[in-house]
């Protein structure tokens, strides 16, 4: 995209004025989306993002600039201004950039930007007419196939020159039940950090199916009833009770400024015995996946929980910088427009000791959450909370009559040493994380596990 | 120092090769610069110049789309030929529009706005002057506590083939405070910021009413599990009010994804609630006088005296209807969404005392998070995490935390009994929602 003198050139002027470390980010992505609604084709999205992020560091001070003008005169412009804030006077640095090709774990078939769009047309209609034929009450279906092939060039003043290519397929079908006057919805959206070929082994029918069957079983479901519960909560999606209630407590951009729950408690028991945590970058073209995060440095797999003792954060470098440790392979940002900062990448909660049918019939009474919607947490104080999307009573340990609108919130560090049993039947779920970096695409998984007590907001 | 022309022209010359005589290209540019303090000084300093160009037009009757950063001549043949690409697909049945029915005099003006960008300087200097006063205020301000200021100035340049060629600049500052006390056995936080009146700010109220909220929220406890009345603050209700915005927009009813589908001319609130629109807020310093589309904005009672009169649209979802668009086409990632202006429910006459001794007893809710999985648009349900202060014979008393409250959209626009004469508008946007201080009796609410 640029050449290695013009980013060295622009390095040097980043530096020029005293900073310790300089870095540009240069993007290229281009993005692709056919939408469905009514049955039809409605919209087509087609979009490239281009730009540079640059930023400097002067001990723990950062400043950056970002600018969508990659010709020379751009860039030197933009580093300058970085310059001019992060320092006074002159520096004379030397850099040179060596170049550094990461092995490529997450191998791509077919590159969707590539494809024919009527490829994507059919396997988007395969799965809309699955949910829109799913039943009689289903009113409403929208579906969208989502593209991204994002191109990223990284070099800093360290030498580091690198780059990387991440391309991502995602599916999503939204479904409406309507009976009498009321709506309720449902929604499936697997995607992967790899091309079409994810079609070869997710089938767009079953996406289809499994939106207008949440929809349907909501139709027919109640209000669920509000109280302190006991709750057994599914794999996949449901994973994103850890992603809220303490992956982003373990994030170093909470954790340095000593604004997370978390923070100092390294090698302390923060969660039950049974919980041993991972956020694992490395797994073969997961959606949260990559080769190098996005300051270059290599994605790794980190034990963060280890049967409920705490072992690791998640660090990037401006923070590491603050927290005395070195990045992790968790620096992340949306585009170029974002200043990174730690972030997660595929993170669940590892197997544990106990039957999945052992966790149900050990419920009295108490819910039953099959599918999990999103959710929010406030770092300093740990609260939490996330929405139930398909509930159901448990009585007697048996799961009975399905539930609607619930929503579950709580402290994370109470629910971590709540979790008193933990299932056999790992899985992770997609989603897009939101935070000051922006929206990235993050796996959260879980096998089923059991809250001993929990308040479920409902009425 | 617009690019627009050049890339204007490029534009004409590549849709005239392939033979395209209908097409419309919406560009904007943007720029900002921004500060944050972490205990004792600047911590982070940004800025940013971005910008993007889109082009749209029609062939065979069907629209097609495609949007860039790179603004280059060479990138924009490559842009008009990937929008005609898309056009091939797209598979709707209406007939696409390029709006070219309005006359001059129908685009109003806008509000002039003195706008400097400042320089990097000042902008450090606010944030910096924020922080000092902010810690110099209390002993229990601690790590988290986080002052900032930023300014942004942004320009759109919308040009079709039917003789359109608009412009809209704008610009703003802000500044803010977000405090976090720890008074050694738990941490409590408040945010409030200010715009466009870095000359003006009066840095000492601010600090104080940020401290003064966060200080209320010490010692909060549980609730029980029960139906309460509920006083929302201004904020939440317009929180809520935001999270449901799109049950207003045709296009949303058209497919089926708002209750209010069919509803225009019918009672859907409660008879003191009145919906305004309104592209021309007086003293919103993001005002424009066209909407996506190049259609002429203005404004309207949306819901008035409780009855619905119009839903939101724009050219596709009005010709659906049989009606002129309102105006609030907005721009969106894949071509043409709706959005309203400053979206507000028409302030009361009850002063926030008076809206408490109406409820009685009950609660006063002044936190609420996780709308975006609480709350579901489709079906009006919600369920979300809470927190405020309990209501006693009308007066307010103990903080409360970890509950959440639960209810359904369209049965609380008709619920709602009072509506309170306190407003707080957001930051100035083309796009905000706001609502004054509601009473709406027996909420569902789970704590303890």
């Amino acid at each position: 995209m640029i050449s290695r003198i013009l980013l060295e050139e622009v390095l040097h002027k980043a530096m020029s004025t005293g900073a310790d470390f300089a870095e540009i980010f240069v993007e290229n992505t281009r993005s692709n989306s056919v939408y469905m609604l009514d049955s039809k084709v409605d919209e087509i999205s087609d979009s490239t993002i281009a730009g540079a992020g640059i930023r400097a560091f002067n001990g723990l001070r950062c400043v950056s600039a970002s600018t969508i003008d990659l010709t020379r005169e751009g860039l030197l412009r933009c580093a300058g201004q970085v310059a001019d804030v992060i320092g006074e006077g002159k520096a004379e640095v030397s850099i040179h950039l060596v170049e550094r090709i990461f092995p490529d774990i997450h191998p791509v078939k077919i590159v969707p930007d590539t494809a024919f769009k009527s490829t994507k047309v059919d396997l988007l209609k395969e799965g809309y007419f699955a949910a829109k034929n799913y039943h009689e009450d289903i009113s409403q279906v929208s579906a969208s196939l989502l593209d991204v092939d994002h191109n990223i060039v990284i070099a800093n003043s360290d030498g580091l020159y690198t780059g990387d290519r991440q391309i991502r397929t995602r599916m999503a079908v939204s479904a409406v039940a309507s009976r009498g006057g009321e709506n309720q919805s449902g929604f499936a959206g697997p995607g992967r950090r790899m091309g079409l070929e994810m079609f070869d082994f997710i089938h767009p029918k079953d996406v289809g199916e499994e939106a207008a069957r949440s929809a349907i079983v909501n139709l027919n479901a109640d209000y669920c009833p509000a109280g302190k519960m006991t709750v057994a909560i599914e794999n996949g999606f449901g994973g994103v009770i850890f992603h809220e209630a303490c992956g982003h407590s373990l994030e170093a951009t909470s954790v340095a400024r000593n604004t997370s729950q978390m923070a100092g408690k390294l090698g302390q028991k923060i969660a039950s015995d049974k919980v041993t945590a991972l956020d694992d970058g490395t797994i073969p073209n997961a959606w949260g996946s990559m080769n190098i995060d996005d300051e270059g440095t290599p994605a790794q797999r980190k034990v963060l929980i280890e049967n409920g003792v705490l072992k690791c954060y998640m660090i990037d470098k401006l923070n590491g910088r603050r927290m005395g440790m070195e990045a992790n392979g968790s620096s992340r940002r949306q585009s170029y427009a974002y200043d990174p900062t730690s972030r997660m990448t595929n993170t669940f909660i590892a197997n544990g000791p106990d039957k999945n049918e052992d966790i149900i019939s050990s419920i009295e009474y108490g819910l039953y959450c099959k599918k999990m919607g999103g959710g929010s947490v406030n770092p300093i104080d740990g609260s939490f909370n996330f929405s139930v999307s398909e509930g159901y009573i448990v009585r007697n340990g048996k799961i009975c009559e399905a539930v609607r609108g619930a929503s579950l919130i709580g402290k994370g560090s109470e629910i971590l040493m709540d979790i008193d049993m933990v299932g056999q039947n790992m899985e992770t779920g997609q989603g897009m994380c939101g935070s000051s970096s922006g929206s990235i695409p993050t796996d959260v998984g879980q096998p089923l596990i059991r809250v001993k007590q929990i308040t479920v907001g409902g009425r | 120092m617009s690019k627009f022309e050049p890339l204007k022209e490029a534009a004409r010359r590549s849709a005239e090769a392939l033979g395209i005589t209908e097409y419309e290209l919406y560009y904007n540019e943007n720029g900002s610069i921004g500060a944050e303090t972490y205990r004792d000084e600047i911590s982070a300093f940004s800025s940013s110049v971005g910008g993007s160009l889109s082009f749209r037009c029609i062939v065979d009757g069907k629209m097609g789309y495609a949007s860039t950063q790179l603004l280059t001549e060479d990138e924009v043949a490559a842009l008009v030929s990937r929008a005609v690409e898309n056009s091939r697909i797209s598979e709707k049945d209406e007939e696409a529009i390029i709006f070219g029915g309005a006359k001059p005099e129908d685009y109003l003006p806008i509000e002039e706005h003195e706008f400097v960008m400042p320089d990097a300087a000042t902008i450090k200097n606010i944030a910096m002057d924020c922080r000092n006063v902010l810690y110099a205020a209390d002993e229990m301000v601690a790590d988290g506590t986080e002052c900032g200021a930023s300014a942004g100035e942004s320009t759109i340049r919308l040009f079709n083939s039917k003789g359109l060629d608009l412009s809209n600049h704008v610009g703003n500052t802000g500044a803010y405070m977000y405090a976090v006390l720890d008074n050694k056995e738990e941490k409590v936080y408040d945010f409030d910021s200010e715009y466009n009146c870095f000359d003006t700010l009066d840095k000492q109220a601010l600090a104080d009413k940020v401290l003064k909220g966060a200080h209320a929220k010490f010692g909060a406890g549980a609730v029980k599990t029960g139906k309460y009345n509920i006083v929302f603050s201004t904020k939440q209700a317009s929180n809520i009010l935001s999270t449901f915005v799109s049950v207003f927009y045709a296009e949303d009813a058209q497919k089926g994804l708002s209750l209010l589908k069919g509803k225009v001319g019918e009672k859907i609130a409660a008879d003191i609630v009145t919906i305004i629109d309104d592209p021309f807020y007086p003293g919103n310093t993001m005002q424009i006088s066209f909407d996506g589309e190049g259609v002429p904005t203005r404004t309207k009672n949306v819901v008035e005296n409780g009855e619905l009169k119009t839903l939101l649209y724009n050219l596709d979802s009005a010709k659906k209807d049989g009606v002129d668009s309102t105006g609030n086409a907005a721009r969106g990632g894949a071509g043409i969404l709706t959005k309203p202006y400053t979206f507000y429910i028409k302030p009361g006459e009850y002063s926030r005392d008076e809206l408490l001794a109406k409820a009685g007893n009950g609660i006063y809710i002044t936190e609420m998070k996780g709308f975006h999985a609480g709350a579901n648009a489709i079906t009006g349900d919600f369920s979300i995490e809470s927190a405020g202060f309990m209501i006693e014979d009308g007066k307010l008393t103990r903080p409360v935390k970890s509950l959440t409250i639960a209810g359904n959209f369209f049965d609380l626009l008709k619920q709602i009994e009072a509506v309170g004469s306190e407003i707080e508008l957001r930051a100035p946007s083309y796009t905000r929602v706001a609502a004054p201080d509601i009473l709406v009796p027996q909420l569902s609410v789970a704590g303890e």
